[in-house]
Formats: structure tokens, C-alpha cells, sequence
């Protein structure tokens, strides 16, 4: 396989292409306003492809370890079976698709869990859950990078 | 002239046979993120000219935001004689769609510009936004006071304030069970918004895209609002809440709240308990329901065989933001 360049740095350069050498020479204005938008997504894929399975895997520890904090506090049923599904997945996998997959059934668990924390009134485990989401939302933005509304 | 002009042609012939109307110019309109758009002059047998503006929607299975065009006609047709604000006149209907490719309304082409473009040209030469800023204010404040027995019955009618709310973050807890990915902060925010429910005010009629690009100001009468496809009966201040998110400068909302609200307050006869600007941040995650569900929706069909085009891809980064906003608001209202 072929490292270098990774897979990142390649769509970097495909988005200056498309800036650079092909949006000039267009004058339809919709298909140039398409090829903006098209970058701007193509320049999120490179942060993403650059991370996301970092990102995803740290996240998923996140979730889960606050899943398990509210379990041994309100360990009701449907919230146990919703931590036993997220350690259901292929956990040991680093391909992308398995990786999303235990992400979002991280997800589910944290759901349930802040839900039940909600429910009970525990003021403690609402503010570390908003923590958690405040982490979240930190990567998120890191993804969205230069994102600015076109076209409205 | 793309397909489109004979297209319109024929559509013509079969409303209005005896005028034989030519189409002599037909052009898209870019801009706005939902419909299909295009402006067409038609020159008459009788030697006269109109331009009119075409609106339908984009092909099945393709485009991120999606409304009923019937309802959006029926509701036309019903504001001249259900409320104080203007509309551009809506002249025909392609029903089914058969002459236009898609169900599609014909309306005329004001004389107009958009009253965000004369704020902005206010800005440039550094003239005081306010009038225009009051006129906007005063043009929403008079949707939300229309009578609503005077719209059309298909519009749902929610028996009251709280609970339209209800359903509103119902429909959250929906999407959260749906797309596990949003489930986190959706979660969170519903529950929150449960627990901080503002006074209630009347149910009203709300736009649903309010922002100062769908009025139209020209050198004569009063202003059109335009774009009413997502119009529904409602909350009136998730308007309000969804004009804050609104990116285009300048933001008449963000450049002075307490006088925006104060207008507003003053035209509607609501408190400043039930309008005050930690509220109208409250209903921005009202304000957002629809389209956030129409968002997720659209990204979750990326990658299937009948795709929703890159505007579905481009703005996952909108729902990332949405999230960043609901969460600020959030923290700052607890």
C-alpha cells in the first residue's frame, strides 16, 4: 500500500484542483455554486480521514464509561441491555464501518443512560454527560473547519 | 432558454388558450436551498409582457428539504383574505405536474428586491439599518396576528401552546431514537428544553423561513414575504429563534435584541416575560425541528441509490452546528 501521500493530503490537493484550476473556468452559476459545496465536503473528508477512527475510538470510551457510571448508580434493565449491545460490537476492529458501528452503539448506551440520569434527578451524572457532549461538539467543529453558509 | 421555456410554453397554452403567451426568456434562479426556481418572460399575443416566477419541486428522491406543494398553494390562495401581509400574486398552479416536471406555482415577478440585500446596502454606504429592521419586525409581528380561522383547514391545529411544545420536543426524542449518531445530544437538549418551557403565548401562524430575503421591498406598496412552504401553525416565536441562526450580515436580530424584541412586543401586545431575548434563544431549538429532522434525513440517504445531491453532503456541517448552538443555549439559559 501506498502511504505517502495519506489519504488527507490527497484530497487537500483535490480540493485545489477543483478551486484552483477548474471553478475559474466555469460561468454556470449553479454548477458553481455545486463545486463550492463540493469542496467544502471534500475538505471535511480530509480532517475526518485524517481522524475519525481516533476520534470515534476515544469518544466510544467516553460513552461507555459514563454508561457504566450511571448502570452502577440506576442499574435499571433496559439500561443494562442497552450497555450490553454497545459491548456487542466488533470492538476490536479498527476498520471504519466496525468502528462507526461500536460508536453508535455507544451512543445508544450514553442515550439511555443520560436518560435515566435525567429521570433520577442526579444533577452529577446530567453534568458530566453535557462534559461529554461539550468534548463532542469540540471535534465536531474541528471537522467543520472553514465551513461558511454559501448559496442561501 | 433551457427545457423549461417550452415547457411553460405549452403550460400556458393550456391555462390561458386565448392569449397566446410566447415565452421569450427563462432562466434559474440560484440561491435558496429547497425548491427548483426559474424567472420567465412571456410576451402575450396582445403585444404586453409579465415575468413570472416559477417555483417547483426538485426531482423525487433528489434535494434536502421537502414540503407539500398542494399545501403550500392552498395556503396562497387563503392569505390575501386571511391576513394584513402581502404575497406575491399566485396566478397558476401545475398540479400533477404533467407540463412542468414537477408539481410547480407560477407566480408574478414583483417589482422587488429582497429586503436582506437593502440591509446590506444600507450597511455598505453606513446608513441605519433601523427602518428597514422595523419593517421587518412589523411584517412578522402581522403574520403571527393572522386570524386562523381564515387559513386553510388541511393546516394542522395543535390544541394549544404547551402542546405544540410537547410535540415539537417529542419529535426530538423521535429523531434521537432514529439516527443513534444524534442520539447523545439530541437526548440532552430535549430534556433540557422539557424543563425550561417559557410562558405560553397564542398559537399563531408561523412562516417557518423567517428572514429578511423572503420579503420583498419595491419603490411602491408593501412588502411581499415569500417562501411560505413551510408555513404552519404554531409557536410565533420559533420565527423569532430561527432568525438568530440566520448567517447572512447584517443580522437586524443580533445587531441590537432588546430593540428587535421591544418592536416586537409593541406590535403584538406580548410581555416581556413571554418575549425577551433569553426565550427567543429557546426557540431556536423550537424553531429548528423541521428542518433538522429533514437534515438528518437527507444525510442518512447519502450513499443510496437515489442520492440527494451534495447539498445533503455540504450541510451535515449544518447539523453540526445546530447541535454546538442547542448545547450553548443550553448552558447559558440553565
Amino acid at each position: 500500500m501506498i502511504t505517502r501521500p495519506t489519504t488527507d493530503t490527497l484530497i487537500e490537493d483535490c480540493c485545489r484542483e477543483l478551486v484552483e484550476d477548474i471553478l475559474p473556468g466555469l460561468s454556470d452559476e449553479t454548477l458553481k455554486l455545486r463545486l463550492v459545496m463540493t469542496e467544502t465536503v471534500l475538505r471535511n473528508a480530509a480532517v475526518r480521514a485524517a481522524h475519525e477512527i481516533a476520534w470515534m475510538r476515544e469518544e466510544t470510551a467516553a460513552l461507555l464509561a459514563y454508561a457504566r457510571r450511571v448502570v452502577a448508580r440506576y442499574g435499571s434493565e433496559p439500561l443494562r441491555a442497552a450497555l450490553a449491545d454497545a459491548g456487542a460490537g466488533p470492538a476490536d476492529s479498527l476498520h471504519l464501518a466496525d468502528v462507526a458501528d461500536c460508536y453508535e452503539r455507544a451512543g445508544r448506551a450514553f442515550a439511555a443512560a443520560l436518560a435515566a440520569a435525567q429521570e433520577a434527578g442526579a444533577a452529577d451524572l446530567v453534568a458530566r454527560a453535557r462534559e461529554v457532549l461539550r468534548d463532542r461538539i469540540a471535534t465536531e467543529k474541528e471537522v467543520m473547519a472553514t465551513y461558511a453558509v454559501v448559496g442561501r | 432558454m433551457d427545457a423549461l421555456g417550452p415547457r411553460f410554453e405549452r403550460f400556458l397554452a393550456a391555462v390561458e388558450p386565448d392569449r397566446g403567451g410566447r415565452v421569450i426568456a427563462c432562466e434559474a434562479i440560484t440561491g435558496g436551498y429547497s425548491r427548483i426556481s426559474a424567472r420567465a418572460r412571456v410576451r402575450w399575443r396582445d403585444g404586453t409582457e409579465e415575468t413570472f416566477i416559477l417555483r417547483g419541486d426538485p426531482p423525487p428522491g433528489s434535494g434536502v428539504f421537502t414540503s407539500d406543494r398542494d399545501a403550500e398553494w392552498d395556503l396562497l390562495a387563503a392569505l390575501p383574505a386571511a391576513t394584513s401581509v402581502s404575497t406575491p400574486v399566485a396566478r397558476w398552479y401545475d398540479r400533477s405536474g404533467e407540463y412542468l416536471g414537477s408539481k410547480a406555482l407560477v407566480m408574478d415577478c414583483a417589482a422587488a428586491v429582497s429586503l436582506q440585500d437593502e440591509m446590506a446596502r444600507a450597511a455598505r454606504v453606513d446608513t441605519s439599518a433601523d427602518p428597514l429592521a422595523d419593517l421587518f419586525v412589523d411584517t412578522f409581528a402581522a403574520i403571527h396576528q393572522t386570524p386562523l380561522d381564515g387559513l386553510p383547514d388541511r393546516m394542522p391545529r395543535p390544541p394549544d401552546g404547551r402542546a405544540y411544545l410537547d410535540a415539537v420536543l417529542a419529535g426530538y426524542d423521535r429523531m434521537a431514537a432514529q439516527y443513534p449518531g444524534s442520539a447523545p445530544v439530541l437526548r440532552y437538549v430535549s430534556w433540557w428544553a422539557r424543563a425550561h418551557q417559557p410562558p405560553p403565548v397564542p398559537l399563531g401562524l408561523v412562516h417557518g423561513d423567517c428572514q429578511p430575503s423572503n420579503v420583498l421591498v419595491g419603490p411602491a406598496g408593501p412588502p411581499l414575504v415569500i417562501d411560505w412552504e413551510f408555513a404552519h401553525i404554531g409557536d410565533p416565536r420559533e420565527d423569532l429563534g430561527y432568525y438568530t441562526q440566520i448567517p447572512l450580515e447584517p443580522n437586524v436580530y443580533w445587531a441590537d435584541p432588546e430593540r428587535f424584541l421591544h418592536r416586537y412586543r409593541a406590535a403584538t401586545g406580548l410581555t416581556e416575560e413571554q418575549v425577551n431575548p433569553q426565550v427567543i434563544e429557546y426557540f431556536l431549538i423550537i424553531g429548528m425541528a423541521i428542518l433538522l429532522e429533514q437534515l438528518l434525513e437527507a444525510a442518512a440517504a447519502i450513499g443510496r441509490a437515489e442520492r440527494p445531491g451534495i447539498l445533503a453532503s455540504y450541510l451535515i456541517n449544518a447539523i453540526s452546528h445546530q447541535y454546538g448552538m442547542f448545547l450553548a443555549i443550553c448552558d447559558r439559559l440553565s
